[in-house]
């Protein structure tokens, strides 16, 4: 069903890639931003004071994101059990 | 109850004739397996056709015990249920074309039936019919790879379905009791005077089970992913969703829903997060999804109603997606775990191809399915003015990126590489992903189809996703998160999967509860044991007393010898003849 056999690099794992992935991640996250600043990319009646802010979602995107791996990573130590846990007990 | 009207109520419903098809499967030999799935398509189209025969009205009026009933309801909420329900079956039914399990294939298309036929029931009777014979057809396809583990899962996940039946049994009589009618309609949790009415919580907690509440959830996480992958994708799609249309038409702008909705779309997102086997991260997505859902229905307005329902539908096709191209992955490779797979696009990159379609529509990317309808309900959070619950959703938009948007693709199809090199996934399930993602797309760049669908098409004839400020915000919200996983990756923060079993609420009654349960039936074991004893040795004392007297070798069984005889009746005439002289 698998082989095992390939080791080869493939095209998502070299280094162009990556970098081209990267660059235009950040072009694209850049213009986003810069564009909640123009006028025509703002919302006429926002709902709330904190939209006005032209990168609000941008901030709040990224810090939401790393804020979720980072502490969210900690809840292994109160939850992680070995893999077998239940086996073990069922 | 006419035998003859129930039989047309009965011959008319969609749902019966898909369960026709799923029993006339079952009855084909194993040797002619290769036609069963062909044929309950067969049902599912001839059901799709009466489904739009019949148009929006109620059909299947009936008095059962002199009460009206009415099997089939078809009106704008459960026709949009409806439909989507056809398009999951038969994708699935497409999937899993390969199948040979009889049992798994029955199951495969009744369970949906029955989920399809709560979704159109127009009384409670009818809906409580459906929801048991959803119950017990579904755990069929959990019980599906027949191990001791699948059982007991399978038993875990029948118990609390049945809960679920049972308290909503006792919530349709007392429903009965306060309305003298089984109509199912709008039943609210609080009665006028704001008090929360026991019918009400009744059904609340029915649904609720359903629908995975927090602390109600862990069936999901347990059951499903015992299933086989093919039986996960069916199981994935209809409990939790009848839930959400139970939910729609019973507590529409029930507040209590807004912070449960709330808790739900927070707390997988960190399960999700340290989860290794990526059929529990999807899972803890349903719960998650399902929370945007609840939040869409709490608001009550028409357009978050739409929101919550078509959310619905769009999460169905793409949620779906993802389980399918994991259960690819699964099918080539024999695991789900993030820690043995990676690298798989390079042998599989149609899948790999559309798990990102899939991905990008759950994180509702511009131009994808997820796009047009998530921001509905996170608007309607703005125009409630719920300033935390619109931060809640944008943050749980974050998480969901994270778990099913970046985590399901990158480790089933890039991260490291696992040296595993699979073949592509077979014909009919790339036929199944192809079309799934066909509609992801077609649905993102077209919403307007699915928008008059909604039960208040008016109430989204002013609503653009498309509006410059919209595309930008989520443009931000998304790209910037991306950013995020990419600093992290590039700065070795974001943490390596690892081989685990995470606790969640389920431990509660799998560990302590077991053992309190296996201590109670051990105590009453022993003081039965005790009784037992206690009543026997008395039995048994009276038993050895009568015995010693009338048994055999008992005083009163003796032979008694004529001289003794002659001389006790001699004592008793004396006796008597005394007697007689002193009287």
């Amino acid at each position: 069903m698998t082989d095992h056999s390939g080791s080869k690099k493939g095209w998502a794992d070299t280094k162009a890639f990556r970098n081209g992935f990267l660059g235009v991640l950040v072009f694209a996250a850049v213009a986003a931003a810069v564009a909640g600043f123009l006028p025509q990319f703002r919302k006429d009646h926002p709902h709330f004071a904190i939209e006005v802010m032209g990168a609000f979602f941008a901030v709040y995107g990224f810090l939401a994101f790393t804020f979720i791996v980072l502490v969210g990573q900690h809840l292994r130590k109160l939850v992680g059990r070995k893999e077998d846990y239940y086996e073990e007990r069922e | 109850m006419g035998a003859d009207s129930l039989f047309s109520a009965l011959a008319m419903n969609p749902a019966v004739i898909m369960i026709v098809g799923a029993v006339l499967g079952a009855f084909i030999p194993n040797g002619y397996a290769a036609i069963r799935r062909p044929l309950m398509l067969i049902f599912v189209a001839t059901s799709a056709v009466q489904l739009s025969r019949l148009g929006l009205g109620e059909y299947g009026a009936l008095s059962i015990f002199g009460e009206a009933a009415t099997m089939l309801r078809l009106d704008p909420l459960s026709r949009l249920f409806a439909v989507v329900f056809h398009i999951a079956t038969a994708l699935n039914l497409v999937y899993a074309w390969h199948s040979r399990d009889r049992a798994q294939d029955f199951a495969s298309l009744a369970y949906p039936a029955a989920a399809l036929g709560g979704v159109l029931a127009g009384d409670l009777i009818t809906l409580f019919v459906w929801w048991e014979i959803a119950a017990v057809t579904s755990v069929f396809l959990v019980w599906g790879p027949g191990t001791r583990a699948t059982f007991l899962a399978g038993m875990r996940y029948l118990t609390i379905q049945i809960l679920s039946g049972v308290l909503l049994l006792a919530g349709i009589v007392l429903v009965y009791r306060e309305t003298g009618s089984f109509a199912f309609g709008e039943i609210g949790l609080r009665d006028a005077s704001g008090a929360i009415k026991a019918s009400g919580l009744l059904m609340f907690l029915a649904f609720g089970i359903k629908a995975a509440f927090p602390l109600l959830h862990n069936w999901v996480q347990d059951a499903y992913p015992k299933a086989s992958f093919a039986g996960t994708i069916v199981l994935s799609v209809f409990t939790t969703k009848l839930a959400v249309a139970s939910l729609a038409r019973a507590f529409p702008g029930t507040e209590e829903l807004i912070v449960i909705g709330a808790v739900m779309t927070i707390f997988p997102i960190f399960f999700a997060l340290i989860e290794n086997d990526l059929k529990k991260v999807l899972c803890y997505s349903i719960n998650n999804q399902v929370g945007f859902m609840v939040i869409g229905i709490g608001f009550g307005t028409a357009a978050s109603i739409n929101g919550a329902v078509g959310y619905a539908f769009t999460n169905i096709i793409f949620e779906s997606l993802l389980f399918m191209a994991v259960g690819a992955a699964i099918y080539r490779t024999g695991t789900s775990k993030a820690t043995e797979l990676g690298g798989l696009y390079k042998t599989m990159p149609l899948t790999m191809v559309f798990a990102i379609v899939g991905a990008m529509s759950i994180s509702a990317f511009p131009g994808f399915a997820g796009f047009v309808t998530k921001g509905l309900i996170i608007d309607a959070a703005g125009d409630a003015h719920a300033f935390w619950i619109w931060l809640v959703l944008l943050f749980a938009s974050a998480g969901v990126l994270e778990h099913a948007g970046i985590k399901i693709p990158y480790f089933t199809f890039f991260a490291h590489d696992s040296g595993k090199r699979p073949k592509e996934a077979p014909p009919a399930m790339l036929l199944a992903m192809g079309v799934s993602a066909f509609l992801c797309i077609a649905i993102g760049v077209y919403p307007e189809p699915l928008y008059a669908l909604m039960p208040y098409p008016e109430a989204v004839a002013d609503y653009h996703p498309y509006a410059p400020y919209h595309v930008v915000e989520q443009l931000q919200l998304l790209l910037w998160a991306v950013l995020a996983f990419a600093v992290l990756i590039l700065v070795k923060w974001y943490p390596a999967e690892i081989p685990s079993a995470n606790l969640d609420a389920d431990w509660l009654y799998r560990v302590p509860g077991r053992a309190l349960l296996g201590w109670a039936a051990a105590a009453v074991m022993a003081i039965w044991n005790l009784l037992w004893r206690l009543a026997s040795m008395r039995f048994l004392g009276a038993i050895e007393r009568i015995y010693s007297v009338h048994g055999p070798e008992g005083a009163l069984a003796r032979s008694w010898p004529t001289g003794f005889m002659a001389l006790a009746t001699a004592i008793v005439l004396g006796l008597a003849l005394l007697i007689a002289f002193a009287a």
